[in-house]
């Protein structure tokens, strides 16, 4: 994963300093720039703040960019992130949205749904270093697959992650709507394993291409709406980092009433959540 | 509660065991030809009804599947609620999760792969009622209507039993075929259910409240219905015994909303079917119990319902060749071209669309529910049902072939 410009959405807010330290980790990691932007009117007094926030994180001027924007909070940081070409942005979340903000949207779901990079949605960020060690991955095919393998093995590697779970969806309704009358339990079986290997060597098959020497790897099958059971994985294993692909697509109105995929992730976060969104860089590659 | 007679009981036992016998064996034969078991079922009953027993022995097949008597009614509601389950079932394939996936490209395939076979199946009986028997000007747009609905309808484990064949389910093609077929099924049976409203057989509802009530209660379960499911399954799973809660509980609920849909004018067979939608696009609703259901309907009441086919008509005084290889045609002619298109305009080669129109053709087990129906309210003659019937065969039999053929053909000269 190559990571040049992080942006950092910055709110006056009780974690931000957690928020900053989380930041400054990754910046060190990847060797990248900072851009901070801040929604709001930039008064000595925040001027200020920022300042003695810069200083505690121990930055060089030089690694930092501050944009200080007025407007709809979301939309001034995607329009942000797009000018200055951000390859990660990192946000907070609260855990668990309000019911009545579910409906009205939030700052972090719009983040989420229209973001043109990749983001890093923290739901629990800390000043002291905690690292990723559970890291959990959708394998799930989708046009960001291979980034989101990538980025999540890359992550596992640098963190020296105890496990990098690998998740793909397995379709059993087909094997039940197609195989259950015309089957004996032993053709059924072998149909079931041939499924069930078909899709472990499918993402084995993506494997080859990454490294990932040193990564205890575990890929497992899940069967059900692909979305919820990753969600309910990442929370069984206490997943410390959830990594997904982002959707080909914008979302809108009905995928929020009929939730599937993504959606259910970000209904209810069960962990921090990195969206790996190529965004300029696959376009500038693709002309 | 009345009672049935000591003779009663036993017939009707006999008829259970007979026709569940009957049709695993000829169900097993046909599965060593490859074929769907819904073939040998069908079978099953043309041999022991009118068609061969009763030309043969008709005094054998009077005393065993009686018209007159306790157990033939019996019998007939027993088929009757294979019928709405089978719906039930139908609507818990009906993945919507997999339709939001595919997105706008599914809803383009899909309004093709219904909108032409629905414009073929129409114009042919419209312009020609004659041929069909039609003899009331009045009924022609009715028939019409509902030709076009049952060309445009599909077998979705049929389509999905054949994309597994070929390993092509969870490919690109394969979602959107299958995501299309769901669309088709669901906007199918919704026309379906407004054709039967306007023959008006147990209402005399006008038109315009028919379309409402099938839309409003669509919309109903599918957003708030869905909502309160998503609520009380989990609570299901948790406390109750598995899987005996969720399958008395899915049952009870495909029954309530069946009864629902028949009170208020619309067919009880619609209300199952989107019951069976709203549940099985419930995250809470496992693929588990999914199977659980599935094999407890299929196995055993599905059976009943094909086999009853052929003990209901005589599969050879009401054959009509001309009239079947018509109906064939439409069929065919219609869904390729639709199903095909549709394809094609969603950013597949043609060699591909032309083998997803070939998937897509498949009609199985639903088109003959939807005859049965049409029969048993007036809507078709016993001709036009044996003509569908074996044009639901032929299409399932042959949509797999043609599939393969197709994408294995090298078509550049």
């Amino acid at each position: 994963m190559k990571i040049r410009k992080i942006g950092l959405a910055l709110a006056f807010s009780p974690r931000m300093e957690a928020m900053m330290a989380e930041a400054t980790r990754l910046l060190h990691a990847y060797q990248a720039q900072l851009l901070l932007v801040h929604v709001g009117k930039e008064t000595p007094e925040a001027k200020n703040q920022l300042q003695t926030l810069l200083a505690k994180s121990q930055l060089e001027l030089s690694q930092v960019k501050i944009l200080w924007k007025e407007g709809d909070p979301a939309d001034c940081i995607l329009s942000a992130c797009k000018e200055e070409q951000v390859d990660l942005l990192i946000a907070g979340a609260l855990k668990k949205e309000q019911f009545m903000k579910y409906y009205l949207g939030t700052i972090a779901r719009k983040i989420l749904r229209k973001a043109n990079c990749s983001v890093l949605m923290l739901i629990d960020p800390s000043v002291e270093r905690k690292g990723f060690q559970q890291i959990v991955a959708n394998a799930e095919d989708s046009a960001y697959v291979e980034d989101a393998l990538a980025a999540a093995c890359d992550i596992g590697m640098k963190e020296n992650a105890q496990w990098l779970h690998i998740v793909r969806e397995v379709k059993l309704l087909g094997l039940t709507m197609s195989a259950l009358d015309d089957c004996s339990e032993e053709e059924h079986n072998q149909l079931r394993n041939g499924l069930m290997r078909t899709e472990i060597e499918n993402v084995e098959k993506i494997l080859t291409k990454i490294p990932h020497a040193g990564l205890k790897v575990n890929i497992k099958l899940l069967s059900g709406k692909s979305g919820y059971e990753l969600s309910q994985f990442a929370q069984r294993k206490r997943a410390d980092l959830l990594v997904v692909g982002a959707s080909p697509r914008k979302f809108w109105f009905f995928d929020r009433v009929f939730t599937h995929d993504l959606e259910y992730i970000f209904q209810d976060l069960p962990c921090n959540l990195l969206v790996i969104h190529p965004g300029h860089r696959k376009e500038a590659l693709h002309g | 509660m009345v009672r049935l007679a000591h003779a009663d009981v036993v017939q009707l036992l006999m008829q259970l065991g007979i026709m569940l016998i009957a049709g695993r064996a000829l169900a097993e034969a046909a599965r060593k030809f490859g074929q769907p078991a819904v073939i040998g079922e069908i079978i099953a009953g043309v041999l022991l009804g009118p068609t061969i027993l009763g030309m043969i022995e008709p005094a054998w097949f009077e005393s065993l599947f009686p018209t007159q008597g306790g157990a033939g009614i019996v019998l007939s509601g027993i088929v009757q609620v294979s019928v709405v389950m089978l719906l039930f079932i139908a609507g818990l394939e009906v993945d919507l999760h997999i339709v939001w996936q595919q997105g706008k490209q599914a809803i383009a395939t899909s309004f093709m792969g219904l909108i032409i076979p629905f414009a073929f199946g129409f114009v042919f009986p419209y312009f020609f009622p004659e041929f069909f028997g039609i003899a009331n000007n009045q009924d022609r747009i009715v028939f019409a209507l509902f030709m076009g609905t049952a060309m445009a309808i599909s077998a979705l484990p049929v389509i999905v039993r054949i994309l597994m064949d070929l390993n092509m389910f969870k490919s690109r093609m394969g979602m959107l075929v299958v995501a299309s077929a769901m669309v088709d099924d669901v906007i199918g049976w919704m026309i379906f259910s407004v054709i039967l409203g306007m023959i008006g057989k147990g209402s005399n509802m006008p038109l315009w409240n028919t379309i409402l009530l099938t839309a409003g209660f669509t919309a109903f379960m599918l957003t708030i219905g869905r909502g309160m499911l998503n609520r009380v399954l989990p609570w299901v799973n948790k406390k109750m015994a598995w899987p005996g809660g969720v399958l008395s509980l899915s049952l009870a609920l495909c029954f309530l909303a069946a009864a629902f849909t028949e009170y208020i004018g619309i067919h009880a067979i619609f209300g199952a079917f989107i019951m069976g939608v709203a549940l099985g696009d419930s995250e809470h609703f496992s693929e588990r119990a999914k199977e659980i259901v599935h094999q407890f309907i299929n196995n055993i009441f599905a059976p009943l319902f094909f086999v009853s086919i052929g003990l209901r008509v005589n599969f050879i005084t009401n054959f009509d060749l001309i009239l079947t290889l018509i109906i064939i045609f439409i069929a065919f002619a219609g869904k390729i071209a639709g199903a095909g298109l549709g394809t094609r305009l969603g950013g597949f080669s043609w060699k591909e669309s032309l083998a997803a129109g070939f998937g897509m053709n498949a009609r199985g087990a639903m088109e003959i529910i939807l005859g049965l129906i049409a029969l048993e309210n007036g809507l078709i003659n016993e001709k036009v049902f044996v003509s569908l019937v074996i044009m639901a065969l032929v299409t399932s039999m042959t949509s797999g072939p043609l599939m393969k053929w197709s994408l294995s053909r090298n078509w550049t000269k």
